[in-house]
């Protein structure tokens, strides 16, 4: 089992696929740990990518600081973990929290890696989500990790995935209780209590990144995410359709596999965001298709938009997608 | 070694000389607690945090009756020695760099809490087959879940504004307790032939 010391902290991260084949490096959400990333992990090995997937500090079986975890650990670690992964190009994508984190990376170490994939994520806090935040603090204190579990799984899935996946939610809820610290949650979850917006820095990510946000998401409504394509210069945003908060459990594939030719193409140079708007296809392979032009795409209701399209929301083909 | 307790019996409960060693373990980390939160509350609550600092004790006190009484005790010819142990771990011992004794003794107290309730999680250790509704199992899972609860007034008090000071001396004392009790909860288990680890 590898572990990665990080400023006498032990991280335990995985590395598997290809040792010369660019590399992937995923960052968890709040209550997830390494094991949760298979699918999509074999994904993306499965197309030639050396994957590094790890638990962050305060989670699974990494070091769990008993009173403090500062956001800026957690990029350090990132930051040693992608040193540690050699010259090969190196993808950073990451889910909610976790994309905060590859957010904040990308922001203070902008020449280190090819390409961002921030899914379900967001860099700044109103007061929604604030409030949705705090609540499922309080969960975790007055209920432990089941009862923020409980909340968790319908904040984060669709219906259908609920009601296939019925048998093995108590084994999940099990599992996620026996790996996760109430104590280590709560440190984590606080370290968003003296948050900063990052949105005023987004502009200084250079490096290529796709957004991914799923059609119905929300514990991290669309405008969250837009904001990050509206700031990064080189972004692209990418709409799953049907997909909730948690889409790299509940589509793994697809959304592997939409990382995986992001990467293709930024090393091709076939790369172009643009700050452009897309819509994700309904199984992996199929063909990613410009949003709609003229239409709203921070709205469910099909709403005209006032001004003429502009190269931002109606992008002209110019990847390989 | 096995990963958690038994083998259970036929009825799916817990062997005895495991709930009895357990038992005591428990009872003797949160009868320390209990003792500690009785010497620093005055007889007449005046200040707010006092309040939690009652029912606190009160918790405490509820943990120990029903381990009392949920447990099937037999007799452990270890225990004495074992008791003796971790007793001696449960001393006060103030934070050094504190303020003053009492300050520092106030932080070390919060500090074997924090450790206690976090770092000791007995339902863990419970077979998936155990039987919900046995006393001792059912004293398991509630004191694991009324420890995330008791956790918090240490977290509130460690991590507040007033201790910001000596942030790195309070992390430092919380982190020994930490290793302290878990050292004492890991062999006191290999003892049972179980695995905490």
């Amino acid at each position: 089992m590898p572990w990665l010391e990080c400023n006498s902290r032990r991280i335990h991260y995985e590395l598997t696929g290809p040792e010369d084949g660019p590399a992937c490096v995923l960052v968890n959400g709040l209550t997830q740990y390494i094991k949760l990333w298979l699918p999509f992990r074999d994904t993306l090995v499965a197309r030639g990518f050396r994957v590094a997937s790890y638990d962050m500090l305060g989670q699974g079986q990494s070091d769990k600081p008993r009173l403090f975890i500062e956001q800026d650990e957690q990029v350090n670690v990132l930051r040693d973990l992608i040193a540690a992964l050699g010259p090969s190009p190196v993808f950073v994508g990451g889910i909610s929290f976790g994309g905060v984190i590859a957010l904040r990376y990308a922001i203070e170490h902008p020449d280190t890696i090819a390409g961002l994939v921030p899914m379900s994520s967001f860099a700044e806090i109103p007061p929604q989500l604030m409030r949705l935040g705090m609540a499922m603090r309080t969960a975790l204190i007055l209920g432990g990790t089941t009862y923020l579990q409980d909340l968790l799984f319908p904040m984060n899935f669709s219906n259908a995935w609920l009601e296939a996946k019925a048998d093995l939610i108590g084994l999940a809820t099990h599992r996620g209780w026996l790996i996760n610290d109430v104590y280590a949650l709560q440190n984590l979850m606080d370290s968003f209590l003296t948050f900063e917006p990052l949105t005023a820095k987004l502009p200084l990510i250079r490096t290529p990144t796709m957004i991914m946000t799923g059609e119905f998401d929300f514990l991290v409504p669309r405008p969250l995410q837009d904001s990050l394509r509206a700031n990064i210069p080189d972004s692209a945003l990418v709409i799953i359709p049907h997909a909730y908060h948690a889409f790299t459990l509940e589509r793994a594939e697809l959304a592997a596999d939409l990382m995986a030719r992001f990467a293709r193409d930024v090393m091709a140079g076939r790369w172009y965001g643009k700050k452009s708007i897309w819509v994700a296809p309904d199984e992996p392979g199929g063909e990613i298709t410009p949003f709609p032009a003229g239409f709203d795409h921070l709205r469910s209701i099909p709403i005209r938009l006032p001004e003429p399209q502009t190269s931002e929301t109606a992008p002209q083909r110019e990847s390989a997608w | 070694m096995n990963a958690l307790l038994g083998p259970i019996d036929h009825a799916g409960r817990i062997p005895p000389t495991q709930q009895t060693r357990v038992a005591a373990f428990l009872m003797s980390a949160h009868g320390a607690q209990a003792r500690q939160l009785a010497i620093t509350m005055p007889m007449r609550l005046s200040e707010p945090w006092q309040v939690e600092l009652h029912a606190q004790y009160c918790r405490e006190l509820e943990i120990l009756s029903l381990l009392a009484r949920a447990t099937s005790w037999v007799p452990d010819p270890q225990l004495a020695f074992l008791l003796w142990r971790w007793e001696q771990t449960w001393l006060p011992r103030p934070m050094p760099g504190a303020a003053d004794h009492m300050h520092g003794l106030l932080v070390d107290m919060a500090a074997l809490g924090h450790a206690i309730h976090a770092g000791v999680r007995p339902a863990a250790l419970l077979p998936e087959d155990a039987a919900p509704l046995d006393p001792f199992v059912q004293a398991m899972r509630r004191i694991e879940f009324e420890s995330g609860r008791l956790l918090q007034a240490q977290i509130v008090f460690l991590k507040g504004p007033q201790l910001s000071d000596v942030r790195d001396a309070v992390a430092g004392a919380v982190e020994r307790r930490h290793e302290e009790v878990r050292e004492l909860w890991t062999s006191m288990l290999q003892s049972l032939n179980v695995g905490a680890d």
